[in-house]
């Protein structure tokens, strides 16, 4: 497949307020990600990436602007399954378990039980969780229900997988961990992946490319291949490159928030 | 959990029980030891006891107040659940109901008693409408909230999955719902037994509200704590299917031990 998977044209997100001009979130945003590449997103909090997912993925509506996937406007897949969304929170549903988490995009889709249940059991195998089919969320620890989650994703084999800040919420071990997983998996599947973040290194260490934001309303404001072979490993952060490139983008998002009016604003 | 954490609370209940009944043993035959105003529960036994085995007769009024009771239970089930997923669905069908909601919830039931009298007759019919207001409204309040009150992630998540509307509620509004639905359900047995009480006090010949009426107005102080511990029975048993019920419903919840 020759053209890129996701196209962003001239992407516009405002929200209308009373008595002022809108709220822009973000806008001029053209993006293009060619197949099984992974791109992240960082920037300054507030930026509007978060928003830039959920507007990619039909959330919310976009306010100007095209996305096209292999070609076609978005607007006309709406109905079909081509993303995949790895939400940032605990949003697997408390009363499925696991599998029954994984089947809930399937269901309906998949013609015949059996066939939808070894599906998600075959992605349930992927993120490491065999045998942790039968457990409810809450007997899950923080990475385990966001295998699942990664799991319930990839399990509708969507074009693109859009992923939001997904270990935010991890202790540092685990989000490590979990970080090489994701490596791992991606490795596997071949997906087309944008992976929004706060933090640089995580972005680095997963990317192909890293997109650095600007301050509020979001735009492109540089974008940097990552000049690292794969497989990635966690030893890699301490070469020379990678600390570099960390620095870079670090000084590029501090003069974002300084010109927004500092942390003191955020 | 294992056996030797819930043995603790257990035998909490079991004390509390029986140091109640002791205390209520204690006052009536040594503080006012006055049988026309107060009978120990060991009379309350015997007399209870005489009326299941021996004669019998606590049966028709067990049989005719358990029959309004689970018709006027059921009905409120079976119409406030639905309504109260239409209200929180629909603002317009909210704002049509809401006002007739919070008239009805607020004002005491048994002023509407003699209405209802009125308009179904002395039958069964005016007795299930007075228990049906009293179970309805819990119901019909915490699946409305219950419905409303959905994680909004799980709404989004939903829609990540194309879900239909069907789907969206099948699979989503409704099972985030059922915590809610079933923990009004259980609310609504003490206020439908208060109901029955309510109900059988006017015009009726028999149940268990008659009972404790009658005995009342005749001194008859054992038949009377008869039929008031009978209705608490009630109650106790009624709360307890519930429970069992609701974990049994919701296995992905920490069981709900008591209250």
């Amino acid at each position: 497949m020759a053209g890129p998977v996701l196209e962003l044209k001239n992407l516009h997100k405002e929200l209308p307020r009373k008595d002022s001009e809108p709220f822009q979130i973000f806008k001029n945003l053209n993006l293009s990600l060619r197949d099984g590449e992974f791109v992240s997103i960082v920037g300054p909090s507030g930026c509007g990436k978060t928003t830039m997912l959920r507007v990619i993925n039909g959330l919310m509506p976009r306010s100007a602007g095209e996305i096209f996937i292999d070609g076609k406007s978005s607007k006309d897949l709406d109905h079909q399954l081509v993303m995949g969304f790895v939400f940032q929170g605990a949003s697997l549903l408390p009363w499925r378990t696991s599998l029954k988490n994984v089947l809930l995009g399937l269901e309906g889709r998949v013609k015949g039980v059996a066939e939808a249940e070894q599906i998600a059991r075959k992605y349930l195998d992927l993120v490491g969780l065999s045998g942790f089919e039968n457990n409810y969320p809450h007997e899950l620890s923080g990475g385990m229900q966001q295998r699942v989650n990664l799991a319930r994703a990839l399990a509708v084999d969507p074009r693109i997988l859009l992923m939001d800040e997904p270990f935010a919420a991890l202790d540092a071990q685990t989000r490590n961990f979990m970080q090489l997983e994701l490596l791992r998996i991606w490795a596997e599947t071949k997906k087309t992946v944008i992976f929004v973040t706060h933090m640089i290194a995580e972005a680095i260490l997963l990317s192909d490319r890293v997109i650095v934001f600007t301050h509020r309303p979001g735009t492109i404001r540089s974008e940097f291949k990552v000049p690292l072979g794969r497989p990635r490993s966690m030893e890699m952060r301490s070469d020379p490159r990678f600390l570099e490139l960390e620095n870079v983008i670090w000084k590029q998002i501090e003069e974002e928030v300084n010109s927004s009016g500092g942390f003191a604003n955020q | 959990m294992n056996g030797k954490q819930n043995l603790t609370p257990t035998l909490l209940r079991i004390g509390s029980v029986i140091a109640g009944l002791l205390i209520w043993h204690f006052v009536a035959t040594v503080v006012i030891n006055d049988t026309a105003i107060l009978v120990s529960p060991l009379i309350v036994v015997t007399k209870a006891y005489e009326m299941l085995v021996t004669t019998g007769e606590l049966y028709p009024h067990l049989f005719a107040s358990s029959q309004i009771f689970f018709w006027g239970f059921v009905l409120a089930i079976v119409v406030g659940v639905p309504l109260g997923f239409v209200m929180a669905l629909s603002v317009v069908v909210r704002d049509y109901v809401n006002p007739w909601m919070t008239t009805l919830y607020t004002a005491p039931r048994i002023a509407f008693a003699p209405v209802l009298l009125l308009w179904f007759g002395i039958g069964a019919g005016s007795k299930i409408a007075i228990v049906f207001l009293g179970c309805v409204f819990p119901i019909l309040i915490n699946s409305y909230f219950g419905m409303r009150v959905v994680n909004r992630e799980y709404v989004e998540l939903a829609r990540s999955f194309r879900l239909n509307r069907w789907a969206l509620f099948s699979k989503i509004l409704l099972p985030a719902s059922i915590p809610f639905i079933l923990a009004g359900v259980r609310l609504s047995i003490g206020r439908g037994l208060t109901g029955v009480a309510i109900a059988e006090w006017f015009g009726a010949t028999e149940g268990l509200g008659y009972l404790v009426f009658f005995a009342g107005q005749t001194l008859n102080v054992p038949i009377l704590f008869v039929g008031v511990a009978t209705f608490a029975v009630l109650g106790v048993i009624g709360f307890e299917l519930v429970r069992r019920f609701e974990n049994f419903m919701t296995p992905w919840r920490k069981s709900s031990q008591g209250v």
